[in-house]
């Protein structure tokens, strides 16, 4: 590290550059990773809130929730040591005394049950007690500044709903998710197919005892159960846009590597004279090398950390329409792969330190 | 005490169908406080006889000692050791570090071997050499002159038991490189070291004890005038 630090304190704006190229990088990456993070979470966010193991559903659904529907009393003969009805539709909303388009919101309601362990933790205001009461997510609050109290009408309907209450992480398919009860849920669904004897849900949420949901039986040939990340990765475009952002940032994270590695391997070329005297002298290939080893960490290390520094400061300037959303498993993880990665680049440089000959260094 | 000797060596290098006997088979040894030149023109063989010495190559027959070691059948590794710990080059371009100060190019060798810098030694190793004034500054702020006993300085700094200098003096103008062969001849009498220095100035070789001529890979000592 000696030969390391000061090589680096006396040519700081050579190396100055390099930190600055992986700052740029890892914030890159970092910022990336937390809006496909956010994004992700957006999703799901509502499904994880549940804390379930399956989820039963109409085998012709194709594990479409939103093409699901069967009879509530089908719950009866379901086998399962926890089960929650649970009805879903989406549906565009409105403050009750605006008409602008810029005032609509896409949602989805989700009809439960106030008994059944799938119901959301408030935290502020109420539960909901009487029809056409909802529960909101509290992005309505943070991003449309609706309050407890306000109606919201529904698009296309003679109905308004009132806010009682928010709850957190509520969001579904990147909209914020309105809890109600069965009937107003009946009624939302019901239009546009008329009115129905029975009453209709989409899904019937699970807790399991075992493993793979073994002890999970539905009793019935139209409905199938399936496991909960099952379901969550075939929600729709979900496995897609995880596995793009994945890519893109698994590359990044190869790049930094090769520009790093790239970096030291050329600084190792033009010091390849000095390094052939070092070596006359006696000094040894793997003192050499672990300078540049130990260098190239010093430098990801400070760039790395800068750009995640950079990165969580930003995340607290974003607006909150922005899905980003920092996940510390992550950041930590990436922050190690990416100074690893970079130090595992330096390793071709190690190979030209080696080969150096010290006879080159006399004439 | 003989600190270097030359047993038999020979080096030849093979150039296509053609071989090269750089040196010619050669006995050679260096006492103790004796400073010797080595002339000769220019692909003689001095410069693949200093590295030989310094263990930089093998020769391809005959045996180097070192303070009686046998030193030229050590592999790669341990050559290297030992260089470092007998052996101080000084090269005809400086063979500073360009990013070390000139105390930190010392401390570079504690570094190395894991011990303390020793502040006094360094102040008077430096002061001895007329250059204590500089032991904070860079390379690049150095004159070729003070380059050189900086060079002498990180080549003396360790104790080692042979200095070898390849035409230490070539980028100085005469005044300087007189001074540096001086520093250079009290140093190895004063420390007990034995030095070679290859030089093309014969006017240099008035400090020395023993001047040895190459001429086509054969060395041959000059007679005394
Ligand atoms: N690695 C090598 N391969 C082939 N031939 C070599 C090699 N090294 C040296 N020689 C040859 O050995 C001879 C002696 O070279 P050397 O470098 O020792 O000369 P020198 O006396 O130091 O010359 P100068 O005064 O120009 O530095 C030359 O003919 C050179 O071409
Ligand atoms: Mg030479």
């Amino acid at each position: 590290m000696f030969l390391a630090w000061r090589e680096i304190k006396y040519s700081k704006t050579r190396f100055a550059l390099i930190i600055g190229v992986v700052i740029l990088i890892a914030y890159l990456v970092f910022f990336l990773t937390g809006l496909a993070y956010g994004l992700a979470q957006e999703n799901r966010m509502s499904i994880d809130k549940w804390d379930s193991d399956g989820i039963v559903l109409a085998d012709e659904s194709n594990l479409n929730i939103n093409m699901s529907m069967f009879p509530k009393e089908q719950i009866d003969d379901i086998e399962a040591s926890e089960k929650a009805s649970l009805g879903v539709a989406s549906s565009v909303v409105q403050p009750a005394d605006e008409s602008d388009e810029e005032s609509k919101i896409n949602v989805t309601f989700f009809g439960i049950d106030k008994e059944e362990f799938i119901f959301p933790e408030v935290v502020e205001g109420e539960e909901f007690e009487s029809n056409r009461e909802v529960i909101a997510d509290i992005s309505l609050r943070e991003e449309e500044g609706i309050e407890i109290g306000d109606e919201l009408s529904l698009a296309g309907m003679d109905l308004t709903v009132e806010i009682v209450g928010f709850t957190e992480n509520a969001k579904f398919s990147v909209g914020p998710v309105l809890y109600t009860n069965h009937p107003t849920y009946q009624e939302i669904r019901a239009s546009g197919f008329g009115e129905r004897e029975e009453e209709i849900i989409s899904a019937i949420v699970v807790r399991s005892d075992s493993e793979e949901l073994a002890d999970v039986e539905t009793n019935s040939e139209d409905l199938n159960v399936y496991s909960t990340s099952e379901f969550i990765s075939n929600l729709p475009g979900y496995t897609a846009q995880v596995l793009t952002f994945g890519l893109m940032i698994g590359f990044l994270v190869l790049i930094a590597a090769m520009i790093i590695g790239i970096f030291i391997y050329v600084l190792t070329l033009q010091k390849s004279s000095m390094l052939g005297v070092m070596k006359a002298q006696g000094i040894s290939s793997s003192y050499i090398a672990k300078s540049v080893i130990g260098q190239t960490f010093l430098l990801s290390f400070i760039g790395v950390f800068t750009g995640l520094g950079l990165t969580l400061l930003t995340g607290l300037l974003l607006p909150a329409t922005v899905p980003y959303q920092n996940n510390f498993i992550f950041l930590a993880s990436i922050t190690s792969l990416l100074i690893i990665v970079a130090v595992a680049g330096a390793f071709f440089s190690v190979r030209t330190v080696v080969n150096i000959d010290p006879l080159e260094a006399i004439d | 005490m003989k600190l270097i000797e030359l047993k038999d060596v020979k080096k030849t290098f093979q150039d296509g169908r053609k071989t090269i006997e750089a040196l010619k088979p050669t006995n050679f040894s260096v006492e103790e406080g004796e400073f010797v030149a080595v002339i000769g023109p220019s692909g003689s063989g001095k410069s693949t006889f200093l590295t030989i010495i310094g263990g930089l190559q093998t020769p391809t027959e005959g045996n180097v000692f070192i303070r009686e070691d046998k030193f030229s059948e050590l592999d790669e590794k341990e050559r290297a050791k030992k260089r470092f710990d007998e052996i101080g080059f000084i090269l005809q371009a400086s063979n500073l570090i360009p990013f070390l100060t000139v105390k930190d190019q010392l401390k570079l060798v504690n570094k190395i071997e894991k011990s303390k810098l020793d502040e006094d030694k360094v102040q008077n190793l430096l002061s001895e050499l007329g250059i204590d004034h500089l032991m904070d500054k860079y390379p690049s702020d150095l004159s070729g002159g003070e380059k050189q006993r900086a060079a002498i300085a990180r080549a003396m700094y360790h104790n080692p038991a042979v200095i070898l200098a390849d035409e230490p003096t070539a980028s100085l103008d005469t005044d300087r490189a007189f001074e540096v062969v001086e520093i250079l001849a009290r140093e190895t009498k004063k420390e007990k070291k034995a030095t070679i220095m290859v030089t093309h100035d014969e006017r240099l070789t008035d400090y020395c004890d023993a001047v040895y001529t190459m001429k086509d890979g054969v060395l041959t000592k000059n007679q005394k005038k």
